[in-house]
């Protein structure tokens, strides 16, 4: 399980909680972004698209366009010199919008911060002139955006994110399948959630992306306490989703819970990486940008991964 | 142990109070939101042993101290003596006044009023002391207050008791004011002077009427310890009216009687019907009835006597409606001419629908004329005095010639009642006539003649003829013998032109009774009557006669001289047209008729009064004439101006009743009270009969009930009207409130409380330390 602290040797001076007071949600994207942006460009990013890939032996049919004549030259050997492919990406943003969302001990709840996220990405890979769609989601899709570029589907996409919180559950297999049923081309799904659901049924769904060829980065938003059980006085504890009643004495569950919630986050872990798909945690009470960085980051890694896996 | 204010220990409710904040202890203080709880399961709420019972040991400790609290508010005391009973209440001292004014008459209103009183008996106790007062338009006391000194009456609400029984409402008029001050006043003394303790207090039991009179309050500050209870009884009919004559107006000659109906305030019906009874009648057809002669109500709306078809024919229909007053002019035919009565039909309530009127007294009397003149004879008297008396309805007279000198000496009930001369006196007659006069006779000279006169005026000892006396030529041309033989046998209408010698009269006594109908302004003008003949007469230094009326010359022309009983009028010049126009005149027919109601007596009517106001009967002969003061509240009968007939001195006065009654009234005495029945009395002084009417006051008639405030307004102070029972809780209070002030055990409740409270706040402060000790262990543990 990575966690994004690696980030936080850096210097960030946009505090998230700031940001989250300004009521525009993309100038605040937009100024997450830029902050973020003015660290990259001396990163290996932009070479990614020219850069070379591998060499493979040519078999007739091979288009001799892609002949290495130099090294056909040196070996009298014939090879295809392949380089990476320079598509536009096609980004699904999944985002878990169920009351249990709702739930924030800072200033904001995890939705919020979701959608932050979510808005930030989206005005991020906007920026690089890719293809962006949203589906927000509780037991049932609210919003469907298709990905898209072109102009106004940022705004709208924006428009989705502010609507309110509905929904007494989390279906996470729904946007999986629809985002399955739809995006034929291979691309990357962000699901944004705090994923507080059964294991199983998310690893199948899951797993039907992966066999899509999609990549999947899952973001788990939390919120501190939802980590720590930090509560000192018992109380009826009330499930937001479900609206059950609990009387519970924190002091008495701490560690009871702690366990519990451990053992489902190295469930998820397992399953995840079993699938090969990176899971992230955010809590809320981290900045933002730094999260996105670590996101960015782990992104380019996985290329790096997946070249070196070609590359054997 | 008692409690003074036992509302104080709703406070108790308050025990809940701390019960609820210990049990709300207990449950989650809140409600915590959370994403989601599939990581928690529940616990079981954590109680310590320990903490529990410090919780029970503060709850008991604050409940103790509001029970304390509660407590001393309720203000407890120890109670030293057992219940009251209703001897231990203090006494009082009630006067019962009970209306027995004409209007508790209505309805059932007497048996309302005795239940009341009855009820009043029954709540007192036997240190209780009660007096028994009857009011209408004065006190009276039936039973007093015990005495001090006198032997208590044993048992005394049973003679209360027995004498309400024979108590009835009379017919007088209510004066609420003056029976209360008096009966105020009263108690206020016997409290002071006997040092009671008995609780002074008055219970007024009446209809309280509108009409009761309240003015004497005015002037009275009543005293504070003395409450009234109103007790007031009620109709359920309460439409009244009432129907009374006013006096004619001045020139009014007419025989219409005004007659004002009012309609009582408080009235649904607002029309009557107005009609003359005659009591005569009336007895004859009731004589199965038979009801008493006062209370005869002739015209009964409900039951009883029903109209006849002749008083449904005559009557007079008015319109009033309630609470206003209309004159109607109510006609009186030659039928109704005797009728004594005026009644009233259409409302509710019979006991002020008769207004009584005297009517005029049907005059039977015989008259002697002496004179040579024949009956027709125009030249002579006796024609127009035929005249003047005949179609006179009130007046029969029968005039004969004086045949026998014995008729006079006949005794007074039998004898003429007046004797009119005009020959000269000759022989025994002027002793028998003297006689005659003695005895009470009337007797009226007129000299036909100069010889006749002198004859004529001897019979007045004091008073000689001078001579025969014309009009001098100062008044005019002498007229020819001619003339004077031409005119006879005719009237000269108007004095003819070229000035002939008259004479007029000049000064008249209009105080006299025979020239009192002519004292009004409008009346009194004779100068339409010339004399054109008479015989000076000049009265002798200290005589008795008395000039009514003189001519313009200052020669005499009426004198009077009372002899014996009798009295005896001359005339110095005639009324035939040789002497004068008098017989002409209007003024004849009504001189004639005062003469002979002079010398009858019988017409006689003394004003009306209302009921218990005294009537003046005997009155001295010198005011003769003058009314009586007698304020009648604007019902004076229409016969205002009647005679008060002189009681002769030392006559004893029999004075008959409506009721068939006869009172004596003693010598010396002219004033008659007992006037407390409404009717026509009729009193004997001597030999003449004076009749007056007497009436319910009118105020009486104002049935509407008298707003309560009125008497608040004029300092009555009215008391709460509490029974034995409310008395009692009321004494017990008052000795629980004193025992409460001597024992003051809250003072002691109070300091119980503080001190709880202090060791409350102690053992609080001492969890609160362990607490946050407690607290602060658990947070520094969460910190590492």
């Amino acid at each position: 399980m990575k966690t994004a602290t690696p980030a936080q040797s850096r210097a960030s001076y946009i505090d998230p909680a700031a940001l989250m007071r300004i009521k525009n949600l993309q100038l605040r994207a937009k100024a997450v972004v830029e902050g973020f942006l003015s660290g990259l460009h001396r990163s290996p990013y932009h070479g990614f698209s020219v850069e070379f890939s591998e060499y493979r032996q040519y078999s007739p049919g091979d288009d001799p366009r892609y002949l290495d004549w130099r090294l056909y030259a040196r070996s009298d050997r014939y090879y295809l010199k392949r380089f990476e492919d320079e598509t536009n990406l096609r980004c699904y943003l999944l985002v878990d919008l169920s009351r249990s969302m709702g739930f924030g001990s800072v200033n904001y709840n995890k939705a919020e911060y979701a959608k932050t996220v979510a808005a930030t990405i989206a005005y991020f890979l906007t920026l690089q002139r890719d293809a962006v769609g949203l589906i927000t989601f509780d037991q049932t899709i609210r919003d469907y955006l298709p990905a898209r570029y072109r102009s106004g589907h940022l705004h709208r996409l924006m428009m989705c994110l502010e609507h309110q919180l509905a929904g007494t559950e989390t279906d996470l297999g729904l946007p999986l399948e629809q985002v399955a049923r739809t995006a034929r081309k291979r691309g990357v799904v962000v699901l944004l959630s705090d994923l507080l659901a059964p294991v199983e049924s998310l690893e199948t769904k899951l797993g039907y992306l992966r066999s899509q060829g999609h990549e999947v980065i899952v973001i788990r938003v939390l919120d501190p306490t939802e980590v720590n059980f930090t509560f000192q006085d018992e109380a009826m504890f009330f499930d937001l989703e479900s609206g059950r009643e609990l009387y519970v004495d924190p002091q008495a569950m701490r560690a009871n819970y702690q366990q519990r919630f451990s053992e489902h986050a190295q469930e998820l872990s397992r399953a995840c990486s079993s699938l090969g798909i990176d899971v992230y945690d955010l809590t809320t009470d981290q900045p933002l940008d730094l999260a996105l960085f670590d996101l960015l980051n782990s992104r380019m890694r996985r290329g790096r991964q997946v070249a070196r896996r070609r590359r054997i | 142990m008692g409690i003074l204010v036992p509302l104080y220990l709703a406070g108790l409710t308050a025990f809940s109070l701390p019960l609820i904040l210990h049990l709300v202890r207990r449950t989650p203080r809140g409600r915590q939101e959370f994403s989601s709880l599939m990581f928690l399961s529940p616990t079981p709420p954590r109680l310590t042993r320990r903490s529990r019972l410090d919780q029970i040991l503060l709850l008991l400790l604050r409940l103790a101290a509001l029970a304390l609290i509660v407590l001393a508010f309720a203000r407890p005391f120890m109670r030293e003596a057992a219940s009251l009973t209703f001897a231990d209440l203090t006494g009082k001292r009630l006067a019962i006044l009970i209306d027995t004014s004409a209007s508790m008459k209505r309805a059932d209103l007497w048996q309302q009023a005795m239940k009341q009183a009855e009820a009043e008996l029954d709540q007192l106790n036997p240190q209780d002391d009660v007096a028994l007062f009857a009011f209408s338009d004065h006190l009276q006391t039936i039973i007093d207050f015990q005495k001090e000194g006198a032997a208590p009456i044993a048992d005394k609400p049973q003679v209360v008791r027995n004498r309400l029984k024979q108590l009835q409402p009379a017919w007088g008029a209510t004066d609420l004011g003056t029976a209360l001050v008096s009966v105020a006043s009263d108690l206020v003394s016997a409290s002071d002077v006997q040092q009671s303790s008995l609780e002074p207090q008055i219970v007024v039991i009446s209809d309280f009427q509108s009409g009761s009179r309240i003015e004497a309050l005015q002037s009275f500050e009543w005293p504070k310890r003395v409450p009234v209870v109103a007790r007031r009884v009620s109709v359920t009919n309460p439409t009244n009216a009432h129907a009374h004559a006013l006096p004619s107006e001045d020139g009014d000659t007419s025989t219409d009687v005004r007659v004002r109906v009012v309609n009582a305030a408080d009235s649904r019906s607002d029309q009557f019907f107005v009609a003359w009874v005659s009591g005569e009648a009336l007895a004859a057809g009731s004589a199965r009835t038979a009801p008493p002669a006062a209370s005869a109500v002739p015209l009964r709306t409900t039951g009883g006597l029903t109209p006849s078809a002749r008083q449904l024919r005559e009557e007079v229909a008015v319109y009033v409606p309630a609470g206003q007053s209309r004159v109607i002019r109510l006609p009186r035919g030659v039928e109704n001419l005797h009728a004594d009565r005026i009644v009233l039909r259409g409302d509710d309530h019979d006991f002020d629908n008769t207004f009584f009127v005297v009517p005029p007294r049907k005059l039977e009397a015989t008259l002697l004329y002496a004179g040579k003149d024949a009956a027709e004879d125009p030249e002579g008297l006796q024609l127009y005095l035929r005249l003047a008396l005949a179609n006179d309805p009130l007046r029969q007279v029968e005039i004969r010639s004086l045949d026998d000198a014995k008729e006079l000496a006949l005794p007074p009930e039998l004898a003429p009642k007046m004797v009119v001369v005009s020959q000269p006196l000759s022989g025994e007659l002027p002793a028998t006539l003297k006689q005659y006069v003695e005895r009470g006779g009337v007797v009226l000279l007129v000299p036909r003649d100069d010889e006749t006169a002198a004859s004529q005026f001897a019979l007045l000892s004091d008073a000689e003829v001078v001579g025969v006396a014309r009009p001098e030529s100062s008044k005019g041309v002498e007229e020819p013998e001619a003339n004077h033989a031409l005119r006879k046998g005719s009237w000269r209408a108007t004095p003819r032109s070229g000035g002939e010698k008259y004479l007029l009269l000049g000064d008249i006594d209009f105080t006299h009774p025979l020239f009192a109908p002519f004292a009004g302004p409008r009346y009194s003008d004779f100068t339409k009557i010339h004399f054109w003949k008479h015989r000076p007469v000049t009265l002798k230094t200290a005589a008795t006669t008395r000039i009514l009326a003189r001519f313009d010359n200052s020669d005499p022309m009426l004198l009077e001289r009372s002899i014996g009983q009798g009295r005896v009028f001359a005339f110095t010049s005639g009324w035939h047209p040789e002497d004068s126009q008098l017989a002409l005149s209007s003024k004849f027919v009504p001189l004639v008729g005062a003469l002979l109601d002079l010398a009858c007596g019988g017409g006689e009517v003394a004003d009306s009064v209302v009921v218990s106001q005294p009537v003046t009967l005997a009155d001295s002969r010198r005011a003769v004439g003058v009314s009586p003061p007698v304020d009648l509240d604007s019902t004076d009968a229409p016969n205002t101006g009647g005679l008060t007939p002189p009681a002769r001195q030392g006559h004893v006065i029999l004075v008959r009743t409506p009721d068939g009654q006869e009172k004596r009234l003693d010598a010396g005495h002219s004033a008659f009270s007992e006037t407390d029945l409404p009717g026509i009395y009729r009193a004997k002084v001597g030999s003449t009969e004076t009749r007056f009417a007497v009436n319910l006051s009118p105020a009486e008639s104002h049935t509407a009930p008298l707003n309560l405030e009125q008497l608040e307004q004029r300092g009555v102070r009215f008391g709460a009207d509490l029974t034995r029972v409310e008395r009692i809780d009321r004494e017990r209070q008052q000795r629980d409130t004193e025992l409460e002030s001597r024992q003051k055990v809250w003072r002691w409740l109070i300091v119980i409380a503080l001190a709880t409270l202090i060791l409350e706040t102690w053992w609080a402060g001492r969890a609160e330390r362990q607490v946050i000790a407690g607290g602060s262990m658990s947070q520094e543990s969460s910190r590492k």
